[in-house]
């Protein structure tokens, strides 16, 4: 028998190290899923640039390391108000523009804007493959048989972190109410007084600063190049669809679900089936849970 | 006769043959190729210097004459993917009018560039890609210089058998050996070629065989975990530029612990950003390349030497660094190509590929080292075109394997703890 799938005591060293992958994995993936859940939650926007701007936040860690050897734990808080300031921009020259127009239009818009910003970065940096090595990046904490790398860790801490802010912030403040109503309504909340284009401008900033963020908090665990981006986008589609669109609690169990399934799949399966397994579940959702696994049922129409 | 006459005469027909002599020699005209790479996209960086060794090669042609009395030019196109590559290999024909075309890097393009020059009855020329399929087509106009990707797997069984299995003090049926591979036609080209001769002619033990996609791995810990549980004595790994260090990384995080790691390629472990991502954590890494630092060249033909050298000097002064595989494939390449066109003078493809067919230079005789004996399909044979095994020391890949060819040895068999690779 294939030693891998005999379970017994011996193997519980391995089930624990599968746990530890799983929620370490998806803290990565929740990072970068955070905020495109926001953007494709209240905007209703397909943004299939998110991937680029994931790119360009490895660059900001990669050259503030490489040039002025600062930490990326440094560059983070310098990353996040450069990020919402990139958002603003994006929203302000390309996003508003395109903001009513059919979902066609705003595909179009935004996978030449990802085209456009993958050869930006080819031009100006070339295709070399560019790695942070700060400290901490190999460290490694061991206990009980498991083995933690401490980058991925504090990835995983700020990942939770971030969602529950941003949880917090959706519910409990007056901007995230009315950020909430102009998803449910966008023509009613413009009856009430709501500058729509506002909670736009803000939606779309945040959520850039967001992935800005999750770049630098993943550079010393991959390599940044131009597609880097590639590399996790469709992965967060997923973890949207399953989350529920806009929920930041459904974001943080659709990462680890995603997670689960990847690292148990790739264990007693081989990792060529990790892909079709999750895609499964990602049809299966849409098909007999279209608002997501904890979205509210009819959620997925609203406002389109 | 008056004397006079025949002065006039003589010095007449000195100063032709002189002018004829020096259309010879003096390039009147240019010859164009088709050059075609990667220049934009995702293989950009390694596609740029496939150029850069291809210009370096083309520069040495031209200080020696050209090709056939002319000199020779590019005409350059960018093929980011396959499709790309179709339509300017097809470009370059119609529009360019070139009669032969050279690259292309990738095992992505090289199949469907060399498709449409085959439409056309042109020369397709291809001096990097290793899909064992490109010559298995039945196409008369392809040949390849590099190896194909069974050549690859024929070497690293080779290594693994002949130089590692005694080391460990192992017979070659009594190791074990993982296999992993991303998944592309070059992974498994190689893996699937290593694999049958590794089981066929050694009856090594297989305890694994894991396949991937490069574009999409974010965590290789469900495979340490099994891997660590089969517990091989080699793994054997083809990996792509972003994945082979999450792989390293992560398999000094679970503390797998294994003998040897065999990969094969100037992607992945034996690219230089391998080593930029690790230092000295690369340590005791096996790539099996084209000749690196610390080969001799005393082990070559003279006539070997002599090119070798001149090519290590062309490259230092460009570059300012020693040659890397890029510039080894796409410059030896290149370098072949005028070899077959003095000898054929002619662009014809019959012509042309009887001259190819007719060349047969030992081992060491050109640059890398190599050898050149094409076959029917217009493949260079594996066994010709010499290849080294190179282990990273201490920040720099450095060659090791066959020992004749090189001063360094290789350490760290088998690699010990993590920690001990120093």
């Amino acid at each position: 028998m294939d030693p891998a799938r005999r379970l017994g005591p011996a193997q519980i060293d391995v089930v624990a190290q599968l746990g530890v992958s799983t929620v370490l994995l998806g803290g990565i993936y929740a990072l970068v899923s955070v905020g495109l859940t926001l953007i494709f939650g209240i905007m209703r926007v397909v943004n299939f640039a998110h991937g680029e701007f994931l790119m360009l936040g490895m660059y900001v860690a990669f050259w503030a390391y490489t040039l002025l050897a600062l930490d990326p734990y440094v560059v983070l808080f310098v990353s996040i108000p450069l990020f919402f300031g990139i958002g603003v921009l994006t929203y302000v020259l390309v996003m508003r523009g395109v903001i009513h127009a059919s979902h066609n239009v705003q595909i179009f818009t935004t996978v030449g804007l990802s085209t456009a910003l993958q050869n930006a970065a080819l031009v100006a940096w070339t295709g070399d493959y560019r790695t942070v090595r700060p400290w901490h990046s190999a460290v490694v904490i061991r206990a009980l048989g498991m083995a933690f790398n401490l980058s991925q860790v504090v990835a995983f801490a700020i990942a939770v972190a971030l969602t529950l802010v941003l949880f917090a912030f959706m519910k409990w403040t007056h901007t995230g109410r009315v950020m909430r109503a102009t998803a449910q309504d966008h023509d009613a909340a413009t009856l009430m007084g709501i500058d729509t284009d506002k909670v736009y401008r803000l939606t779309f900033a945040i959520g850039i600063a967001c992935v800005g963020a999750a770049g630098v908090l993943v550079s010393p665990l991959y390599a940044a190049y131009p597609t880097a981006g590639l590399q996790f986008v469709l992965l967060a589609y997923v973890v949207v669809v399953l989350g529920g669109l806009g929920d930041m609690l459904g974001a943080m169990l659709g990462s680890l679900i995603v997670a689960a399934v990847e690292v148990v799949g790739s264990y007693f399966f081989g990792v060529a089936w990790k892909e079709v397994f999750y895609f499964v579940l990602f049809i299966a959702v849409l098909v007999l849970r279209p608002a997501g696994l904890f979205g509210q049922r009819g959620a997925e129409t609203l406002g389109v | 006769m008056p004397l006079r006459v025949v002065a006039t005469v003589t010095l007449a027909f000195v100063l032709v043959a002189g002018a004829l002599l020096d259309t010879v020699h003096g390039q009147a005209g240019e010859y164009k190729i088709g050059v075609l790479e990667p220049l934009t996209g995702p293989l950009a960086g390694e596609g740029k210097r496939h150029l850069e060794g291809y210009e370096i090669v083309r520069d040495m042609i031209n200080e020696r004459g050209g090709v056939m009395g002319k000199k020779l030019v590019f005409a350059v196109a960018d093929a980011p993917d396959p499709t790309a590559a179709a339509s300017e290999a097809n470009r370059l024909i119609t529009r360019e009018g070139v009669r032969i075309i050279t690259g292309t890097f990738s095992s992505r393009l090289c199949g469907a560039a060399s498709e449409a020059a085959a439409r056309h009855n042109v020369i397709y020329w291809e001096t990097s890609c290793v899909d064992p399929r490109f010559n298995k087509r039945g196409l008369t106009n392809v040949f390849r210089t590099e190896i194909d990707g069974t050549g690859f797997g024929w070497y690293n069984v080779e290594f693994i058998a002949k130089h590692l299995a005694p080391r460990f003090n192992l017979k070659p049926n009594q190791l074990k050996i993982a296999f992993l591979s991303e998944d592309s036609s070059y992974g498994q080209g190689v893996t699937e070629s290593a694999r049958q001769r590794a089981k066929q002619e050694f009856g090594m033990q297989e305890v694994a065989m894991e396949y991937y996609s490069f574009t999409s791995i974010n965590d290789f810990t469900p495979i340490i975990a099994k891997f660590k549980q089969l517990n091989p004595d080699v793994v054997h790994h083809i990996g792509y530029t972003n994945d082979a260090p999450l792989f390293w990384r992560q398999a000094r995080e679970q503390n797998f612990l294994f003998k040897a790691l065999v990969h094969a390629g100037a992607t992945g472990y034996g690219s230089s950003d391998f080593g930029r991502a690790l230092g000295n954590d690369a340590n005791g890494v096996f790539a099996l390349l084209e000749p690196g630092p610390g080969f001799r060249l005393e082990a070559l033909r003279p006539e070997g030497q002599r090119i070798e050298r001149e090519f290590r000097e062309a490259v230092q002064k460009r570059t300012g660094s020693y040659p890397f595989g890029a510039h080894q494939l796409a410059g030896g390449g290149l370098w072949l190509l005028k070899v077959v066109l003095d000898k054929a003078k002619s662009d014809d493809l019959d012509k042309f590929r009887d001259a190819v067919m007719s060349l047969d230079l030992p081992v060491g005789s050109v640059i890398n080292g190599w050898g050149v004996k094409f076959a029917e399909n217009g493949q260079n044979a594996n066994e010709r075109v010499q290849h080294y095994m190179l282990q990273w020391q201490n920040g720099q890949l450095v060659t090791v394997w066959p020992e004749e060819f090189t001063t360094n040895r290789a350490k760290w068999i088998p690699l010990g703890a993590w920690d001990q690779r120093k």
